[in-house]
């Protein structure tokens, strides 16, 4: 809840707004007629809120103080077909706005999920994470509180305002400037409280974002805490902002505790003021009693609305400012996107890049330049060098995870960037360093990579790397929730399932980038011979970091400051003495203990 | 597991505690609560008055709305009052509270916290604390409400009373419906949120995995699958509105049937003249001012369900016995040089009673040298260190360090004793040097750096955009797993413990960085008795002597050379941890093909 408040460089200026009510319109087009059913409840039941005083005043008027029976016995039955009409009218408001509302949320969760997921892998390195996942939560969640009550509060609080003062205009002038001595004083402090109690409200999201966030670290911290017995000193920064946070709450509730004080002698001194001044305008016979009464009974039809919209205001602006971003991201277009006369890779054929130069977005240098390589079908390349100097960029362009800045890659004769995105993510496979799993069972997870596969196929594909048996004795089988306790599966087995989703998919090149950190000894014997299976008489290109896997490939390219600067087999490098040589050397050394042999001597 | 009712019991008896504490400003609160109502209630009243005496007859109009007006000031002060009182004290609440639940949450022993999620301390300390001050809040406000309908009926009750009975028939069914209402849409709320945190799964995990998604092209089944939860989340959505629509109108309309009341009976009685007009006025503006108290009272009901479940849950937490405590009569360590001498004697111990990790266990490690212990996955390696710094306790056998059993010792003292380099390395979000420093705050810039320095982080840490002031942890600058690692060693160093436990420094570092952190950690030994626990084959080599674990107890111990030349076992195990070095044994693609 109090990630959904605007902060002040959130709010939108004119033009904005304007883009944001005309393009919201154009998501609400498919429910118009719905939207306008909901106006005319909202409206019926408006009209019905005022006609129950108004129904007062003409029994006072015209059955009590000139007593007629037969007036006074109209005006109670009209007053309970009022209430009937409005009971029937209100429910059907309710629904109706829920229908649209929902419908239009529903509509902007999938439509801004499609546009996130069509961007390239460039627009996720630039957004981070969070920020993504709270467009499509708290954002949209910020909306739906808004739709549930707000909306309807906000429409029918200002319909109630306008027909309320039109009625006291038509009913007496004199009463109603009374009422305007009022009236203003309470807008201006209603304005007043909204401002305050919306920068109190921005300081409190704050502090309670730092204190959960220290809450956080130090449960998540709790070992590290008591290894250095810092529990005291922790738990007594933990008091520091626990407090601050504590004072501003308080802050925040002096600022409301005025504007409601203030409001609740209003209401009762209004009712003072129609008394007096109503009263003094009766005995010189400007207006009826009945008049009186109803004016009383009006005020809170005039107060109320005023307190409501001061309320809601804040609501609205922020799902004006958490539309602003929605569309924004709407409007972005994907920068890796399908070609207009795409056409399918062939089967298998050259992997060539030409000239190829990088730059991220918003760096100063290139993360590549001018690098030009070309890979036989079955061939095995590692791509080597310094942390940072461009060879994981390289892979991503081989793969058109991004595309290059200049020159271009291409497959089989054919530039990438006019290939059909389908049969490019067939040909061309990228296995991710990290085994990453989605929610669901061992098979669903696999079958992201073929959504059209069956069960069979995806237990072939699992036979084809040599682990079938491993997944077939968990608990449940290939049908095992992935993400349930106890059946956590080892960081091993979750590269297992990433190696199966490319064995499913049974591309012609491979791109790997080899994990950095290691799996359990037990594990990783079989995931390398997994991934033995998979890279036989495929094209593989690998981000190395081990000597093992180096040795292994059939040429290297080594990639330093943005530049191919050697590539060759190992022994061509090896007699070169350079760079290679020079990296292979600290790899050897870096291994100190002397591999164990089967027969110590 | 204690009885469901037992524990309410419990959780009521945390709230009177805590509510005790306050119940000075809940009492004030409580009677400013009542002066509102007297204030509230005299208005219908002087309003019949002032209509019968000065509108329609010739009293003096001054004097009645003066009347009302101060009846206003009396609403409005207090009606201020009572919020001011209402939110302190509930905040209080919250926050006392939420600091007796961080401070236990710190005490509690490490077994605590491993088979307790974070989220769900998190929740406890947050989302059920915001249940406990809804509650608390209400309680000035509540009975200031009930005073003012008791008040309101009696008024009525007594001046018409069979008027009152038919105006007042339906508004018990106001607070019916409320309770009803709250009732009912509290699991409708609460299956919206749950649909909305499934399609937040469903966007985590498009976002985190993006790779894979692109890498495979499997935009369309996550889209798929996110359609079904935008559709689950509009389907309860929607049911969520058609309670709202079953409860709100008819809250909002009950009050108009005695309105309506009032204004036949009544107006009949006006016209017969057994009734004034001001009578009837005053019947139609008590009938209102009843309205939101009822609502009211009628969710305070469903409010305090949930409290009460929100303090069962915090109880909980709170009564759970911090296991590894300091003992009654501390002894100390000796003060003398050298000293780090551990002694595990027969140490058994499972996280399991009935299945031990170590059984047996003896280990004996002279002051200021070094010992690698090797075994394999879960052979119990790392559970050493647990037991060292006293995270857990022995089922039976002793730890001691320097000759007194660790259980003897102040955890104060044990921990400046004992310090860890832990196998996942935890920052926290502060400077550099604050995370460096966070054993010895008062630390001097000059220690710092030469712990930075033996540590081999100080050129790093030079190098990063501010130096040692640089914000890091996961909110701030983000460092390689090889630059987290040096900044806990360093911050262990700069704890000068007797005794140093590294375990696995190297497994999130870059394989070529390896030999940094190595040469760093050669410094950091010297002279000091360290145990390292050794994941790789590379670490092997820093420590004076190795043992290895197996079984649950110490399998064979000697230098590497020994034990390679002795033991079969330790060549296994070795060869396990040495698969990723060693690669003579693995198809190669000629091989498979």
């Amino acid at each position: 809840m109090y990630s959904a408040v605007v902060s002040d460089e959130d709010r939108l200026d004119r033009n904005q707004t304007r883009n944001v009510v005309r393009r919201s319109l154009e998501f609400a087009a498919p429910y118009r007629t719905t939207v306008w059913k909901a106006i005319a409840y909202v409206t019926i039941v408006t009209l019905c809120t005022v006609a129950g005083p108004v129904l007062v005043l003409v029994a006072t008027d015209h059955g009590l103080l000139d007593p007629n029976a037969k007036v006074l016995n109209l005006c109670v039955i009209a007053y309970l077909v009022v209430v009937g009409v409005s009971y029937i009218a209100s429910r059907l408001q309710y629904l109706a706005i829920n229908q649209a509302g929902e419908g239009f949320l529903r509509d902007l969760r999938v439509r801004v999920f499609d546009r996130l997921q069509a961007q390239s892998m460039a627009f996720f390195d630039r957004n981070k994470a969070g920020v993504l996942v709270a467009r499509m939560t708290a954002d949209i969640e910020s909306m739906a509180e808004l739709i549930q009550w707000g909306l309807l509060q906000f429409v029918s609080a200002l319909l109630l305002l306008a027909v309320t003062l039109v009625v006291m205009a038509a009913t007496s002038w004199q009463l109603l400037l009374a009422v305007m001595l009022i009236l203003p004083v309470v807008i201006a402090a209603s304005v007043r409280f909204q401002r305050q109690s919306h920068q109190a409200y921005l300081d409190v999201r704050d502090k309670v974002g730092q204190n959960l966030s220290t809450l956080q670290e130090s449960i998540a911290g709790v070992r590290v805490i008591q290894a250095y017995h810092r529990e005291g000193e922790q738990t007594r920064r933990f008091f520091g902002t626990n407090r601050s946070l504590y004072g501003s709450h308080l802050h925040a509730v002096r600022i409301s505790v005025w504007y409601f004080g203030f409001i609740e002698f209003v209401g009762v001194f209004a009712v003072a003021l129609m008394v007096g001044v109503g009263g003094w305008l009766a005995h010189r016979g400007s207006v009826s009693e009945g008049t009186v009464v109803a004016f009383v009974l009006l005020l809170s039809n005039l107060f109320d609305p005023i307190q409501q919209l001061s309320q809601l205001y804040n609501t609205v602006q922020s799902a004006g400012a958490s539309l602003h971003k929605l569309y924004g991201i709407i409007d972005a277009e994907p920068d890796v996107g399908e070609h207009p006369q795409a056409v399918a890779l062939p089967r298998t054929g050259v992997l060539e890049a030409h000239d190829l130069s990088f730059r991220y977005q918003g760096a100063e240098r290139r993360a590549l330049a001018h690098v030009a390589l070309r890979i036989e079908p079955g061939e095995r390349l590692a791509l080597v060098g310094p942390t940072g100097a461009g060879k994981s960029t390289l892979a991503k362009l081989l793969s058109r995870l991004y595309d290059p800045t200049d020159g271009f890659v291409t497959f089989g004769d054919i530039d990438l960037r006019v290939a059909s995105l389908a049969s490019l993510r067939e040909r061309v496979v990228v296995v991710p360093q990290e085994g990453f799993l989605f929610g669901g069972t061992v098979l669903d997870n696999i079958r992201v990579a073929r959504p059209d596969a069956t069960d069979d196929e995806v237990a072939a594909a699992l036979a084809s790397i040599g682990v079938l048996e491993r997944f077939e004795e968990l608990p449940e089988g290939l049908r095992t929730e992935v993400r349930e306790r106890g059946s956590r599966l080892s960081s091993g087995e979750r590269q297992l399932v990433s190696l199966a989703r490319a064995a499913l998919v049974d591309p012609a090149v491979l791109v790997l980038d080899e994990a950095t950190s290691n799996l359990d000894p037990g594990t990783e014997a079989v995931v390398e011979r997994a991934l033995e299976y998979l890279m036989s008489g495929r094209t593989v290109i690998v981000v190395a970091h081990r000597l093992s896997t180096v040795r292994r490939a059939d040429r290297i390219a080594v990639v330093d400051h943005a530049r191919l600067v050697e590539y060759g087999s190992h022994d061509e490098l090896m007699t070169l003495g350079g760079r290679y040589a020079a990296l292979t050397e600290a790899w050897l050394k870096a291994q100190p203990v002397a591999p164990p042999s089967a027969d110590p001597t | 597991m204690s009885t469901p009712v037992a524990s309410t019991r419990a959780g009521w008896r945390l709230l009177w505690s805590v509510l005790r504490r306050q119940r000075r400003g809940l009492i004030v609160g409580v009677l400013v609560g009542l002066a509102w109502s007297a204030g509230k209630v005299a208005v219908p009243r002087l309003t019949r008055s002032a209509v019968d005496r000065a509108v329609i007859g010739n009293g003096s109009l001054l004097f009645w709305s003066g009347l009302i007006a101060i009846a206003a000031v009396i609403a409005g002060v207090f009606a201020g009052w009572r919020r001011l009182v209402a939110f302190r004290e509930s905040r209080l609440t919250e926050t006392m509270l939420r600091e007796q639940i961080f401070e236990h949450i710190m005490r509690l022993h490490v077994g605590y916290h491993d088979r307790t999620q974070t989220g769900q301390l998190m929740s406890r300390a947050s989302s059920d604390l915001l249940q406990i001050q809804g509650f608390v809040v209400m309680i000035p406000i509540t009975t200031s409400q009930l005073a003012m309908v008791v008040a309101v009926v009696v008024v009525l009750l007594t001046s018409q009373p069979l008027l009152a009975l038919v105006a007042l028939a339906p508004l018990p069914l106001v607070n019916l419906l409320a309770q009803r209402f709250s009732r009912s849409i509290h699991p409708a709320v609460l299956a919206v949120q749950a649909e909305q945190a499934q399609l937040a799964t469903v966007v985590e995990e498009s976002v985190a995995g993006v790779r894979v998604v692109k890498g495979f092209g499997a935009e369309g089944v996550q889209a798929a699958k996110l359609r079904v939860e935008a559709d689950d989340i509009q389907r309860e959505s929607l049911q969520a509105a058609r309670i709202r629509s079953n409860f709100l109108p008819a809250l909002d309309l009950l009050p108009n049937l005695g309105l309506i009341a009032v204004l036949g009976i009544g107006g009949h009685r006006v016209l017969d003249g057994t009734m004034s007009l001001g009578q009837m006025i005053e019947f139609l503006q008590y009938i209102a001012l009843l309205v939101y108290p009822l609502r009211n009272l009628g969710m305070t009901v469903a409010f305090a369900q949930r409290a009460a479940a929100a303090l069962l849950r915090v109880d909980e937490v709170l009564s759970a016995v911090p296991e590894v405590v300091d003992p009654a009569v501390p002894q100390r360590l000796p003060e003398q040089r050298p000293n780090g001498a551990v002694h595990f004697a027969d140490v058994r111990f499972g996280y399991d009673p009935a299945a031990p990790v170590l059984d047996g266990f003896e280990l004996d490690i002279a002051p200021g040298t070094s010992v690698a212990l090797v075994g394999e996955t879960a052979s119990g390696k790392s559970t050493v260190a647990r037991l060292l710094a006293r995270f857990y306790d022995v089922q039976a056998g002793s730890v001691s360090i320097d000759g007194v059993d660790v259980r003897s010792l102040t955890l104060g003292d044990l921990r400046r004793a004992v310090g860890i380099v832990f196998e996942d390395t935890f920052l926290f979000n502060d400077s550099v040097s604050g995370n460096i420093a966070f054993a010895r705050p008062d630390a001097a810039l000059a220690d710092i750096e030469s712990a930075a320095r033996l540590a081999g982080a100080h050129d790093f840490i030079t190098a990063l955009p501010e130096g040692y002031d640089t914000q890091i942890g996961e909110r701030g600058f983000s460092l390689s797993g090889g630059q987290r690692q040096r900044i806990a060693i360093a911050r262990a160093i700069l704890a000068d413990p007797r005794v140093l436990v590294l375990d696995d420094a190297t497994s999130a570092v870059d394989p070529s960085k390896e030999h940094e952190i190595r040469e760093a950690m050669t410094t950091v030994m010297e002279g000091r008795t360290t145990i390292v626990i050794a994941h790789r084959a590379g670490t092997i080599a820093l420590a004076d002597r190795v043992v290895l674990v197996d079984g649950g107890r110490v399998a064979a111990s000697g230098t590497h050379d020994e034990l390679l030349a002795s033991s079969s076992r330790y060549r296994e195990v070795l060869a396990a941890l040495e698969a990723e070095v060693d690669d003579d044994d693995l198809p190669t693609v000629k091989g498979v093909g």
